[in-house]
């Protein structure tokens, strides 16, 4: 996974539960990288599912919901270095179609070993949109958030939710986002 | 004096915090300082892919602007092979090219016979700036320098070097090529370059192949050409023979018929004549009834009507009036004969252009018939059904009605001891066919198969050429005449002649 994530991920928790709390999830974790992230390099994505189990164990609350804040938090930092034609949709769906058509084409471009997510598409009408998750690394939680953070961003009310989870028995990951 | 103990426990909690928060502090320094290493090598990483990707591009640059170089070459010259440039200019374009590709200062064209420059052609030596010149120095620099001698085509391109200190040039390159007869043609380019790059070699002996094909395509063009008119001569030759072929044959059969139509001109001239003679009886009448007048006006100085009357009746005035119209009347009737005899052969003989113009077929038979008249004159009918309603075509008079006097003659040959010849026609199909029908001897299936064949005849030694239906044949194949024969044995024959009618 790309170190964006896991120095974007510091921040969050530092923000949260401040720098001694990251340092103790560190010291605890004893993760090959020893938690030296930057940007520019590629770690190994066990270490965030090891770190947000800690955090999980740490604050008592689930995996999914920290995946959830995690991805509500780190949507604006994302779009931030978003392609700047992104900037200019202003719609949920539009940018959930944008996501796949040529935000994570150009992912792709500067980083063409990335493992990129997949939307697929199944059903839209005005206000309902229904697609696949599909990964390898089964961040479904975290793609909730980062679609409620974008929502967020753009001032519009949503719910999202999954009418089919792998981590509940499912096939695949099917997430439904409503406007409300 | 003691201490109260929660100041001092305060104190070494506060100290304890501050030991944990260095510690916090100083692993996160750690951390920071391992990452910034990280990222350093990261991008040293970086760097060095970048600096390689880049002199990998240049290197990918460099060889495509070669190649991009070395096809323009190869798709100039192989353009100029395969165009209709003369041979001249395509090599002239191929020196041209070949100078700037391996970049040499001259180019030059020449060709030898037996290892001796021949064509002393002007302005054979090209270079960019000057374009075609005469450069006779430098011509002589390379003569020095290349196997003029050897009178064979070398098998690649070759490189000598040229000692020339005067001008520092370095080398020559050169080649040689076949063209006509022992001559050998030779391109040679001139450099003050140190060095020859050899990866330019491949490249020329593509080109070279390419010209070398070229050269012999214009050269068996030039063959091709020179065989064409050969050709057209000969088709010129054969077709001047065929019309004096047939003019030939048209003189032999009017050899045959030569006695008949002297016969024919002879009878008329013979009354003619013999009517003049009267006409010399009657002159004397004349002469005498003058003369009597005269006598008796002499002598009286008078002439009563009853005298005159008598004089009349002496020279027999009456019936000299009578007969001399008759007679007149005779001879121009038999002056008309011989003219229009002499006017049948005349159109017969003349020597036609085989244009063809819109003519009757009734007059052209009509015309036959009275030149072949005394070949049917005692013991055969001419039955000649045409008349003017059968439709024009188009044809040469001349020749057809050679046609009809040749088919007339082996008619009359076929009905020897009598028979009758009839003609008519029916028309179809926008063609009209003459029917031409004898009562002889007929003919087997053999003799029709060869009929048309020169020189076949079944006729004795001496009176036919054999040429007759086949120089017909020609004739009629030149209108788009389509003959079919039939004919039984003792019965007779009919020849079909089925002529495109003229619209």
């Amino acid at each position: 996974m790309k170190g964006i994530i896991f120095v974007k991920f510091n921040e969050f928790i530092e923000e949260l539960w401040g720098d001694e709390f990251w340092d103790e999830l560190l010291e605890e974790a004893q993760l090959p990288s020893e938690g030296a992230y930057t940007t520019v390099v590629t770690y190994d994505d066990q270490e965030l599912f090891i770190l947000i189990g800690l955090v999980a164990d740490k604050q008592n609350i689930s995996v999914k919901d920290t995946q959830f804040a995690f991805g509500k938090w780190v949507f604006k930092e994302l779009y931030n270095i978003a392609p700047t034609r992104a900037h200019n949709i202003q719609d949920v769906f539009e940018f959930l179609y944008a996501v796949q058509d040529f935000i994570h084409v150009e992912v792709h471009k500067l980083n063409p070993y990335a493992l990129i997510p997949k939307f697929q598409f199944l059903s839209r009408t005005n206000d309902k949109l229904s697609f696949q998750y599909l990964s390898p690394r089964k961040l479904c939680f975290f793609c909730e958030g980062m679609v409620y953070g974008l929502a967020e961003h753009l001032g519009q009310k949503i719910r999202v939710f999954q009418s089919e989870c792998e981590y509940e028995g499912g096939q695949c990951c099917v997430l439904k986002v409503e406007k409300v | 004096m003691k201490k109260p103990i929660e100041p001092i426990l305060t104190e070494i909690q506060s100290a304890r915090e501050l030991q944990k928060r260095i510690a916090v502090l100083e692993r996160g320094a750690v951390r920071e300082k391992k990452a910034r290493h990280l990222a350093e090598k990261q991008l040293e990483r970086y760097t060095l892919e970048i600096y390689q990707t880049n002199q990998s591009l240049k290197r990918a640059l460099a060889f495509s602007t070669k190649k991009q170089f070395e096809l323009e070459y190869l798709g100039k010259t192989s353009m100029g092979v395969a165009s209709e440039l003369s041979l001249h200019e395509m090599i002239s374009n191929m020196v041209e090219l070949t100078c700037e590709y391996c970049a040499a200062e001259y180019g030059f064209y020449f060709v030898t016979e037996d290892g001796v420059e021949v064509q002393k052609v002007e302005n054979n030596v090209w270079s960019k700036e000057l374009g075609w010149q005469s450069q006779c120095k430098l011509q002589n620099l390379v003569n020095a320098n290349l196997p003029l001698s050897e009178a064979h085509v070398l098998e690649s391109w070759f490189v000598s070097a040229v000692n020339d200190e005067a001008q520092d040039f370095a080398w020559v390159l050169y080649m040689n090529f076949a063209l006509s007869g022992n001559k050998l043609g030779w391109l040679a380019f001139l450099s003050k370059k140190v060095s020859v790059d050899e990866g330019i070699f491949p490249i020329l002996a593509t080109a070279r192949d390419g010209l070398n094909s070229g050269i012999r395509r214009r050269l068996t063009d030039v063959n091709i050409l020179e065989r064409n008119v050969q050709l057209q001569d000969s088709v010129n030759n054969l077709e001047s023979a065929k019309r004096q072929l047939i003019q030939s044959e048209k003189m032999a059969s009017l050899g045959q018929l030569a006695a008949g139509v002297a016969h024919e001109i002879n009878n008329p001239v013979a009354f003619v004549r013999s009517n003049m003679e009267v006409f010399k009886d009657y002159l004397h009448n004349y002469k005498n009834l003058h003369y009597n007048i005269k006598s008796e006006l002499t002598t009286h100085k008078t002439l009563d009507m009853k005298s005159f009357t008598a004089l009349c009746e002496k020279a027999d005035l009456a019936y000299i009036d009578e007969d001399s119209t008759a007679l007149l009347t005779s001879n121009i009737e038999g002056l008309n004969r011989v003219r229009d005899i002499v006017e049948n052969l005349k159109n017969f003989s003349h020597v036609g252009n085989t244009k063809l113009i819109q003519m009757s077929l009734y007059k052209c038979v009509d015309a036959a018939l009275r030149i072949t008249r005394n070949v049917f004159k005692y013991e055969h009918q001419v039955d000649n059904r045409l008349t003017d309603l059968c439709p024009a075509v188009l044809g040469d008079l001349g020749q057809l009605q050679q046609v009809f006097v040749n088919l007339f003659i082996n008619a009359a040959y076929a009905m020897q001891g009598g028979g009758e010849l009839s003609i008519w026609h029916t028309e179809g199909d926008q063609r009209v066919i003459i029917h031409v029908k004898d009562t002889g001897s007929g003919m087997d299936e053999e003799t029709i198969g060869k009929l048309f064949i020169p020189f076949f005849t079944t006729k004795p030694v001496g009176v036919g050429t054999g040429l007759g239906l086949s120089v017909s044949y020609v004739i009629l194949e030149t209108h788009d005449v389509q003959v079919t024969v039939d004919s039984e044995i003792g019965l007779g024959t009919t020849f079909n002649l089925s002529f495109p009618v003229s619209i």
